[in-house]
């Protein structure tokens, strides 16, 4: 796999939020790549980081976040320098877009879609109003939605509609690279399953490269080609749909344990497992692996040393003292 | 909600508003404000001005229309300002049964224009005979007054030398002007004219001043064992007088200005607090009730948005002839429409709230879901609007006051600019007269507008986010 | 199991939609029915679950069930006494035998309400405990019912300084206060993080065989539903469409409807995707 198939590339990200109750190491020294045409799932419990890294890719992390450290090469350029007017103008929208999470309830409740949309456009190219209006109706068409629907209210649509609007939205300006953060989330089954079938398709039909962020194992299986697991700041477990869903199933034990948490529709059991605590608070995370409070395979290198992301094998990756054969 | 929430609450509240530039000045401008209250005796010559502001005895003293001392500044022509002299020599002879007193006080005078009036106070028992005379700076000591008292348990003696020595001025003037001019009226000189002039020819008609130290002798015979003349001082009424000059009623317009900070303050306030108090609960009831009583009530609040606020006020007020309170009561009665609106839209999104359903689900009476969980969320607007109401409440008890209809046990800023008005200062130039009140207004209303915009603009995005 | 504790007969709520002036003329009303003549019964110690897209009318006939919204018509029997239409101090005391559990636990505790005073408030509305004191302890002994434990430290929290688990075990142990008879779980796990979510219906559970609670379990997912419930009554367009025991509904669905929404669940095995799945 050579660099060029690669359309984004992340090394060594670090983003810190500044508290008044001390640093939040929100992602912590995280790398990974995307390669052209994959969707590339990132899952977690909520708070381990995962809206930060994309908000980060974005280069959009609100106050009082910052990037501390790392590269971001979007088509082998980085954009971590980048001045906010540069990205506004030449990588956000244009090269990648984001679906934000909870972006559906967000929507201005005295805006028609259309100025909505309008707005997003003009704030990010110079076009005028007719075009802009036709490349609205396009894009809405595509995502599966009548032309009449700009002239309604966000508060008349229903949440598949309004998460449709938001996808539509972010597709304006023909970007290769879609990050949709829990896009499904909140959303009933039947919805759900629309969004993703909607994702999909338009993966295929516009080439893009999507990563997909939720907390839903469930979901990724349907979706991700390739999966990125995230805990407390780290990243836990990289492999592709195969190594976790499959037969091997996942090697990292916070995954096993987010697997198993997952209800299964078609098999019925007793008692659903769970992971007995919370995720820690990440101004002061635990020594050692993070997840070693809550591990049940703990051993004692786990509570002093911070296991390496090392290859088990190809495209399979994973931090964790267990797996770790010199 | 428990003290700690609200101390936590206050103390981001205050995080915020400090960075809010205006809002701040506007706090330290009520600071001011509130200070003036309580250090009111120790900031004018006139602390009962409150009390007694229609008492002509208590302002007897002052120069009529006179301007504030500072005009001096800026002219060449130096007027004496009023002054109350304290400090004084004192002896006392014994001459077998009957005492001698003698007080001597030294009255410093550099200025070009005499005072107006001098005049003696003291507190007399018994009969005593008060003799009052003036040693100038050229050493020649006119004898003005001699007064004796008729006896008494007790009684306050006042003597003008404005009055009382008429003659004896005029005839200690008109020894040096040429005889021709005998027929200079004597009631048409003022002694001290004489008295603090150059003893030369001239001056009974164009006097030249004669600055220096003179000394004003009071001497008193004390024929009894037990007389005495006590708390003796002079006052000078000044040609110019107090920091803000005096009216045609010899008020002095600092003491009053100053005195109607408290009133302001209190009628702002008061109206402000009622009246929003009233509108948020009658704008969350509404709210909340919804249905038919939620368009009567509405109804209710139009009938009273499309009252003329100022000319019913002026009607009541004309028919009433209320006090203070009445009028605050009355102007609360109109005054809480302001916030309805708002609060009853904001009622509406609160109570769509999914924790006011819960409430209501575990059977919550309708009263608790209003002031317990709907009122409580309201509180910061409340704050942020009754400061935009104080102003006008004080504009209005001002405008009613303009029209001679306030309370006129008390002193206001309407009341002042009332009188300066009727007592013609706008045609005969008294600008000390009607600038101070009306600034003072204009001021305080600043004040709470400033702090109301604060508080204001940060509370809205937090509303909008909820 | 035994008689039932619920019984719903021919329910129904249909909210009127604004006119426009044309139809007002004609005299046309619209309706949105958003449940339309739907009966069914909970016996005593069920767990029955009510399963559906959103919009099919779950929440409302929980809310019915609740005495939130007034039945446009139909009948609801609790505990064989007609509750359908009741006056104040009638409906108090039924409050205080049915309980519920909102869907958001972000919403549906007032911000400024410490825990503690959530829990008390249903306490003090219905005037149970003489003293703080003893409103305390019953307050303690309910978070140690849903596993708050040590209660101490909970009991001072306000709801942004709870976890989103945190919070609905809060909600649960405010409607164990009064000792209810019956819950009304309304989504109760949705908008909680999936490795949590088990541990809530755990205890959710746990606590019902405990205390010998009923529970009307709604929501959307089918996968918690199996493994929550006893009998699953799947909801269409305001009418119930497939009444049957939990695994009876999801493994021989006969309703098409329930075919397509056990199609639409998701599930954690490679290989599935890309198969393109059938959705409504
Ligand atoms: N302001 C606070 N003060 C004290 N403790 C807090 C505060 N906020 C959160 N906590 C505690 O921190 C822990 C994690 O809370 P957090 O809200 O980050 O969870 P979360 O990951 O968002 O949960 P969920 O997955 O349910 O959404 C909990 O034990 C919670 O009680
Ligand atoms: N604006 C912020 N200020 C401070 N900390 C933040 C902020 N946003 C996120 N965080 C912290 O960063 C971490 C990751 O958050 P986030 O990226 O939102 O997680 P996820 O998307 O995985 O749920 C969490 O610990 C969170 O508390
Ligand atoms: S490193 Fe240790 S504690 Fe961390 S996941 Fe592996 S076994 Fe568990
Ligand atoms: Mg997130
Ligand atoms: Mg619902």
């Amino acid at each position: 796999m050579t660099d060029t198939d690669n359309v984004l590339k992340v090394e060594n990200l670090k983003i810190n939020f500044f508290t008044r109750k001390g640093t939040v190491y929100a992602v912590d020294d995280i790398s990974f790549t995307l390669k052209k045409g994959e969707t590339l799932g990132l899952v977690g419990e909520s708070g381990c980081g995962k809206t930060t890294t994309v908000l980060g890719l974005m280069k959009m992390v609100p106050t009082p976040g910052e990037i501390t450290g790392g590269r971001i090469l979007i088509g082998g350029k980085d954009i971590v320098p980048l001045s906010e007017d540069e990205m506004r103008k030449k990588v956000r929208w244009g090269k990648a877009s984001m679906v934000f999470q909870g972006a559906m309830n967000c929507l201005t409740p005295v805006y028609t879609i259309e100025k909505q949309m309008m707005e997003t456009i003009q704030e990010h190219k110079q076009m005028e109003y007719f075009k802009a209006k036709n490349i609205i109706i396009n894009y809405l068409n595509l995502v599966g939605l009548p032309e009449e629907i700009i002239r309604r209210y966000p508060h008349e649509l229903s949440g598949g509609m309004k998460q449709r609007v938001v996808i539509a939205t972010a597709l304006f300006l023909e970007p290769k690279i879609v990050i949709c953060d829990e896009p499904t989330t909140a959303l009933d089954v039947v919805v759900q399953a629309q969004i993703i079938n909607l994702i999909k398709r338009l993966k295929k039909k516009l080439g893009l490269s999507v990563i997909f962020i939720t907390h839903d194992l469930a979901t990724e299986a349907e979706v991700a080609d390739r999966l990125l697991v995230m805990y407390a700041g780290k990243l836990a477990e990289i492999g592709t749909n195969e190594q976790i869903y499959g037969k091997g199933g996942p090697i990292h034990p916070y995954t096993k344990k987010l697997l198993k948490a997952t209800p299964r529709l078609h098999e019925k059991v007793e008692e659903l497992s769970f992971i007995p605590g919370t995720p820690p608070d990440l101004v002061d995370p635990p020594s050692g692996c993070r997840f070693h409070p809550r591990c049940s395979e703990v051993m004692e290198r786990c509570k002093k040393d911070e296991p390496p992301l090392i290859k088990v094998e190809p495209e399979h990756w994973i931090a964790c003292w267990r797996n770790h054969h010199e | 909600m428990k003290w700690i929430d609200i101390k936590a609450g206050f103390r981001d509240f205050w995080d915020e508003f400090k960075r809010v530039r205006f809002g701040l000045f506007g706090l330290i401008l009520l600071f001011i404000f509130i200070l003036t209250v309580f250090i009111n005796p120790y900031i004018v010559p006139f602390p009962e001005a409150s009390s007694r502001w229609r008492d002509i005895t208590y302002w007897e003293d002052n120069p009529v229309s006179a301007p504030p001392v500072w005009v001096n500044w800026f002219s060449s022509t130096k007027r004496a300002p009023s002054l109350i002299l304290k400090e004084h020599d004192f002896s006392e002879e014994k001459m077998g049964k009957i005492k001698l007193a003698r007080a001597v006080f030294e009255y410093e005078y550099p200025y070009d224009l005499p005072p107006l009036d001098v005049i003696f106070h003291g507190y007399a028992k018994g009969s005593p005979v008060i003799m009052l005379s003036i040693e100038r700076p050229d050493g020649q000591i006119v004898e003005l007054v001699r007064r004796p008292i008729s006896k008494s348990d007790g009684k306050d003696v006042r003597v003008s030398i404005g009055k009382d020595s008429r003659i004896e001025s005029y005839n200690f003037g008109v020894k040096y002007e040429k005889p021709e001019s005998n027929r200079i009226e004597r009631e048409m000189v003022k002694p001290t004219s004489i008295l603090f002039s150059e003893a030369k020819e001239g001056i009974l008609v164009h006097p030249a001043p004669l600055k220096g130290v003179y000394k004003l002798i009071i001497e008193i015979i004390l024929p009894a064992e037990n007389d005495a003349v006590e708390d003796i001082y002079f006052t000078f009424s000044g040609g110019v007088s107090g920091w803000l000059g005096t009216d045609s009623s010899k008020r002095d317009i600092w003491s009053g200005v100053v005195a109607g900070v408290k009133w302001a303050l209190l009628i702002g306030l008061l109206t402000a607090f009622t009246a929003v108090s009233i509108g948020v609960i009658y704008g969350v009831i509404s709210a909340y009730l919804g249905g038919w009583k939620d368009s009567l009530m509405q109804r209710i609040f139009e009938l009273f948005i499309g009252v003329p606020l100022l000319p019913v006020l002026i009607v009541m007020s004309a028919i009433f002839k209320p006090n203070i309170w009445i009028m605050i009561l009355m102007m609360s009665c109109f005054f809480w429409v302001g916030p309805v609106k708002t609060v009853r839209s904001m009622g509406l999104q609160i109570k769509e709230e999914t924790y006011i359903e819960a409430a209501r689900a575990f059977g919550a009476s309708s009263s608790r879901i209003i002031f317990k969980h709907m009122i409580p969320l309201l509180i910061p607007y409340s704050f942020a609007s009754m400061a935009l109401y104080v102003p006008s409440a004080i504009v209005y008890e001002a405008s009613i006051s303009l029209l001679g209809l306030g309370d006129s046990t008390i002193v206001t800023w309407g009341q002042i600019l009332h009188d300066a008005l009727t007592g013609g200062a706008v045609i005969n130039g008294l600008w000390w007269w009607v600038i101070p009140p009306g600034l003072f207004i204009a001021l305080m209303g600043m004040t709470f507008a400033f702090i109301g915009f604060a508080m204001d603009k940060i509370l809205h995005p937090k509303l909008r986010t909820r | 199991m035994s008689e039932p504790i619920l019984k719903i007969e021919n329910l129904k709520e249909w909210f009127p939609v604004r006119r426009t002036i044309a139809q007002l003329l004609k005299g046309e009303q619209i309706w949105v029915k958003a449940v339309d003549g739907i009966t069914f019964d909970i016996n005593q110690g069920e767990i029955f679950g009510l399963v559906g897209e959103s919009g099919c009318g779950k929440t409302t006939t929980g809310k019915l069930l609740m005495k939130l919204l007034e039945p446009t018509d139909g009948k609801i029997m609790f505990k064989g006494k007609d509750v359908t239409h009741l006056e104040a101090n009638k409906l108090k005391e039924y409050r205080r035998n049915v309980q519920m559990v909102f869907q958001d636990p972000y919403a549906s505790m007032n911000p400024r309400f410490r825990a503690q005073d959530v829990l008390e408030e249903p306490l003090i509305i219905h005037q149970v405990g003489e003293t703080r004191a003893e409103r305390e302890k019953i307050v303690r002994r309910s978070l140690e019912e849903v596993r708050l434990i040590p209660p101490e430290e909970f009991m001072g929290r306000f709801p942004h300084m709870l976890s989103g688990g945190q919070r609905q075990r809060v909600a649960t142990a405010r409607t164990l206060v009064l000792s209810p008879s019956m819950i009304v779980a309304d989504e109760p796990v949705s908008m909680i993080d999936l490795s949590t979510r088990a541990e809530i219906l755990h205890m959710m559970k746990t606590v019902q065989r405990e205390l010998g609670l009923t529970y009307l379990y709604i929501t959307h997912d089918l996968s918690t539903a199996r493994y929550f419930t006893d009998r699953i009554a799947v909801m269409y367009l305001g009418k119930i469409v497939e009444l049957a025991s939990a695994d009876e509904v999801i493994d021989n669905a006969l309703h098409p409807y329930t075919k397509a929404l056990i199609a639409a669940v998701c599930e954690p095995v490679s290989g599935k995707s890309n198969t393109g799945r059938s959705y409504l």
